[in-house]
């Protein structure tokens, strides 16, 4: 009997310690993606909110392929579109994993991009006056008064992004790189069993609990006004 | 002594689209002065306080703060603003309250008064935390040095406001409607202070439609509607003996 649960124990240390490697992997395309797509969000929120006509409609329109196609049409697309627009015979080899990240990172400064705005679009044109009047230059007003402001008012909804890309970064199966949701999906044929699939659930759970932790832990620290 | 006039506006004339709102502005303010601004709304009250206060592009005349132009009119009817170095020099001689206060939410009613001393006048923070002391006493809210705006009354939080103004050393305050979004209880506090500032020859414009603060506390009184200035003069002149029939209407109307 003790033989039983030792094989078990044993089995589900292989597991978790298989699902933790592709994880690890998931949590790269995470971070990278964070990293890259929250910046680039800011400037193509700009771009949008910009008087000139010919950035508006440019940027507006990057909005709307990036967030109108499926994030997995665009991280396949990312990734053999080079290879068509060159002349035959040419090719180029992007490496899966940067052509993903690629993907990912604009995918998501688009989303970003339409939260900032909101943000930034919702506070008070008076704040913008009683900043000017006391002789505040723009850049100072911008960063002093509105984004601190923009930020409380933008943590739901970034927090929503973050957990949904946890949970999107198994969309890079398509181009075959080996996360979490790729390991669980193997070694559930290989084993002919659910678990792993249900281990990969657990795996993201937690991830997300931490996510969730740690915004609540920032709303609470920006929760000394209103 | 050449008394130049602390503000001077000539032929202010401002549009918003095919809105005619100021149709030829013209007048002075003289250091020391409290001047009340009133009239029916849509005359023009507002916008012109913003336009002088740079808030707002100015179409048509000239607008001068000490001798120094801001604005002007050229002979081409082209709308010459003064350099921006200059600009910001002028906009430092002047201080605007607002009717919905603008206070930053996210800074402490001291972080307010300090925050614009610090990086726009360049103060030693410790001046300029005593310097909002000072000014907290003044407007009798010392203990509330350390709240939030939202844990303010609106009076209170006006009356940070103007402290936020005054730390700043305008030469000349700006009010609009200053007392419109608070109940009669709170506007008086709010009145105190103003007069208060009075008393010290602080040059004041206060658009208002407070009359008996216009008749007590103001030195002159300008009555505008549509875009002019249709009467101007001392408060007991204007108030018990208006000359215009269209300051009559609208005074009849209050009282």
């Amino acid at each position: 009997m003790l033989e039983n649960i030792d094989n078990i124990l044993q089995d589900l240390f292989r597991l978790f310690r298989l699902l933790g490697i592709g994880a690890l992997t998931s949590l790269k395309i995470f971070f990278l993606t964070l990293i890259f797509s929250m910046p680039l969000g800011l400037a193509v929120a700009f771009g949008r909110m910009s008087k000139n006509k010919l950035i508006n409609s440019i940027v507006r329109f990057f909005i709307l392929v990036m967030r109108g196609t499926p994030l997995i049409l665009q991280i396949m697309f990312i990734y053999y579109a080079p290879s068509f627009m060159l002349p035959e015979g040419m090719k180029i080899n992007i490496d899966r994993f940067v052509a993903a990240i690629i993907a990912f990172s604009l995918n998501y400064s688009a989303y970003f991009a339409e939260i900032y705005r909101g943000g930034i679009e919702s506070i008070s044109q008076g704040q913008y006056e009683a900043a000017a009047v006391l002789g505040f230059t723009k850049v100072q007003t911008f960063f002093k008064i509105i984004v601190p402001q923009v930020i409380k008012r933008i943590l739901p909804s970034i927090s929503n992004e973050v957990i949904t890309l946890v949970k999107d970064t198994a969309l890079v199966t398509t181009l075959g790189i080996s996360e979490l949701y790729r390991a669980a999906k193997n070694e559930a044929a290989r084993v002919f069993s659910t678990v792993p699939l249900f281990v990969a659930g657990l795996f993201y759970l937690f991830m997300n609990s931490i996510v969730t932790k740690i915004f609540d832990k920032i709303e609470k620290k920006l929760s000394y006004y209103r | 002594m050449d008394n130049i006039p602390m503000l001077e506006v000539r032929g202010l004339c401002k549009n918003f689209e095919t809105n005619e709102v100021l149709s030829g502005v013209s007048f002075n303010i003289e250091k020391g002065e409290v001047v009340a601004v009133i009239g029916p709304s849509g005359s023009g009250k507002s916008t012109m306080l913003r336009c002088i206060n740079l808030l707002e592009r100015i179409d048509g005349g000239s607008i001068s703060i000490a001798g120094d132009m801001m604005v002007h009119t050229n002979n081409n009817k082209k709308v010459v603003y003064a350099q921006k170095s200059q600009l910001r020099k002028i906009r430092l001689r002047l201080g605007m309250v607002f009717q919905s206060f603008n206070l930053f939410p996210h800074f402490s009613v001291t972080q307010n008064i300090t925050e614009a001393q610090i990086h726009v006048a360049k103060k030693d923070p410790r001046n300029a935390a005593e310097t909002a002391n000072e000014l907290l006493k003044k407007v009798g809210l010392s203990d509330k040095a350390d709240a939030y705006p939202y844990q303010l009354s609106g009076g209170q939080c006006q009356r940070v406001a103007i402290a936020r103004a005054l730390a700043m050393n305008p030469d000349i305050l700006f009010f609009d409607e200053p007392t419109s979004a608070l109940d009669p209880e709170l506007t008086a506090e709010v009145l105190k202070v103003i007069q208060d500032l009075a008393a010290e020859h602080m040059t004041m414009v206060v658009v208002t439609h407070e009359m008996g603060f216009a008749r007590d506390v103001a030195d002159r009184v300008i009555f505008m509607d549509k875009g002019l200035i249709v009467e101007e003069g001392k408060p007991a002149n204007i108030f018990s003996n208006p000359q215009n029939g269209r300051t009559k209407a609208f005074l009849k109307s209050i009282f």
